[in-house]
């Protein structure tokens, strides 16, 4: 047996990073916290190896939302199926394109930076909301706060935002390595008044939680259950 | 289509993903990748329901880039980064400042030696657990463990070199 949660026998350089990967148990873990807490330099260590962690997970981070090149699809399709299932929007775009509300039409014929692009005829996060729907919890802060996180019958991980900047708010689903918009609406702009009682669910607009009923099967995720489906890039 | 060729046409975005850190360029990068999912689909017999596919895809990746790597050192010397500057001019300076910040953690990585770079791209960047990650490399857990924080320790010290404000 293997027992990864004492301290016993780790290095100090061991303790930080099976701190900062989330290896150490509830205990080995507070105590970790009382001593960077007292300790200036280990907290300053502490905090550079987050910066550097962040770094590095932020530049390979955007290869997940890039298309995948279709010969690689292809190389699964065309071994295994006669007639090669249809990846990628068809289906998926006319679906958006009956619950986009009508706040969206006009945005449509946006240039490029805006917080959703048209592709192939679907509505795909980009940007900062892309990002945030790929990378933030529901607690972490930001300019762009992240509300629910469930998964649609099919297992698709669905997720509403709130783009407070872009008086955006929305509901997206995770298909094909993107985020597709499936539905949108203003976000009020009220909800700049007093930041510390904001939740992304109150803010949240009813036409967007009503597609949220729509396509929500079974509860939505809790915290520890965002995190792991975070962690595994939102694979069914 | 079967459900285990589905679950790989949704994992070839993480495969894409760690390929990029362990290859030198996005083509090689894609090369891996196809060449895993062939193996990958070569084997389909042993792979076990109820075991997670991503780990098994992943130690296939780790074991055709080691094969690669080990072609590839016998006929050339370590390769520069490629294609350095190519990429940027899509969206003006931003775009370019996030450009030269992921080649400075590119180049950072690519100093890491083969089994550091591994370990690193298996924990760091997709979010293996310790246990996971020993066993898509096949080593013993303290193995892993002592790869990962010398790579990470390693990682630190270069890329802290060009914090702009570095705080110590």
């Amino acid at each position: 047996m293997n027992d990864p949660n004492t301290t016993h026998g780790m290095t100090p350089e061991e303790r930080l990073i099976a701190y900062l990967d989330g290896e150490l148990d509830a205990e080995a873990r507070a105590r970790f916290e009382a001593e960077a807490a007292a300790d200036p330099r280990l907290a300053a260590e502490l905090a550079g190896h987050r910066r550097v962690g962040r770094r590095v997970t932020g530049t390979y981070a955007p290869v997940l939302d890039e298309p995948v090149p279709p010969h690689l699809v292809a190389l699964v399709t065309a071994a295994n199926d006669r007639a090669p299932a249809r990846f990628g929007p068809p289906r998926w775009a006319a679906l958006a394109a009956c619950l986009v509300a009508g706040v969206l039409v006009g945005r449509l014929a946006w240039p490029q930076p805006g917080p959703l692009a048209d592709r192939d005829g679907a509505l795909v996060a980009r940007g900062s909301l892309d990002r945030a729907l790929t990378a933030q919890l529901a607690s972490d802060e930001g300019p762009i706060r992240i509300g629910l996180t469930f998964q649609a019958a099919d297992g698709r991980y669905c997720r509403t935002f709130a783009d407070p900047a872009e008086a955006l708010a929305g509901l997206a689903c995770r298909q094909s390595g993107r985020w597709l918009a499936v539905t949108t609406a203003t976000l009020a702009p009220a909800a700049g008044a007093a930041p510390a009682y904001r939740t992304a669910a109150s803010e949240t607009p009813a036409a967007v939680l009503a597609a949220v009923d729509a396509l929500k099967a079974g509860d939505a995720l809790d915290a520890k259950a965002e995190r792991a489906a975070r962690d595994r890039a939102w694979v069914k | 289509m079967a459900a285990f060729d589905r679950e790989i046409v949704e994992l070839l975005p993480r495969l894409r993903r760690l390929a990029r850190v362990l290859t030198r360029s996005p083509a090689d990068a894609d090369d891996l990748v196809q060449l895993s999912v062939e193996r990958a689909l070569g084997r389909r017999d042993q792979w076990r329901p109820g075991t997670r596919l991503d780990s098994w895809m992943f130690r296939i990746m780790k074991n055709a880039w080691i094969d690669e790597t080990r072609a590839r050192s016998r006929r050339s010397a370590v390769l520069a980064p490629e294609e350095a500057g190519d990429r940027v001019g899509e969206d003006g300076a931003a775009a370019m400042q996030a450009r030269l910040e992921a080649r400075a953690v590119e180049a950072a990585m690519a100093r890491l030696p083969e089994d550091q770079r591994l370990a690193v791209a298996l924990v760091l960047v997709e979010g293996l657990s310790y246990a996971e990650a020993a066993e898509v490399l096949e080593i013993p857990p303290g193995t892993l463990t002592s790869r990962l924080v010398r790579g990470r320790m390693a990682l630190a010290a270069q890329l802290r070199q060009d914090e702009p404000e570095a705080a110590p």
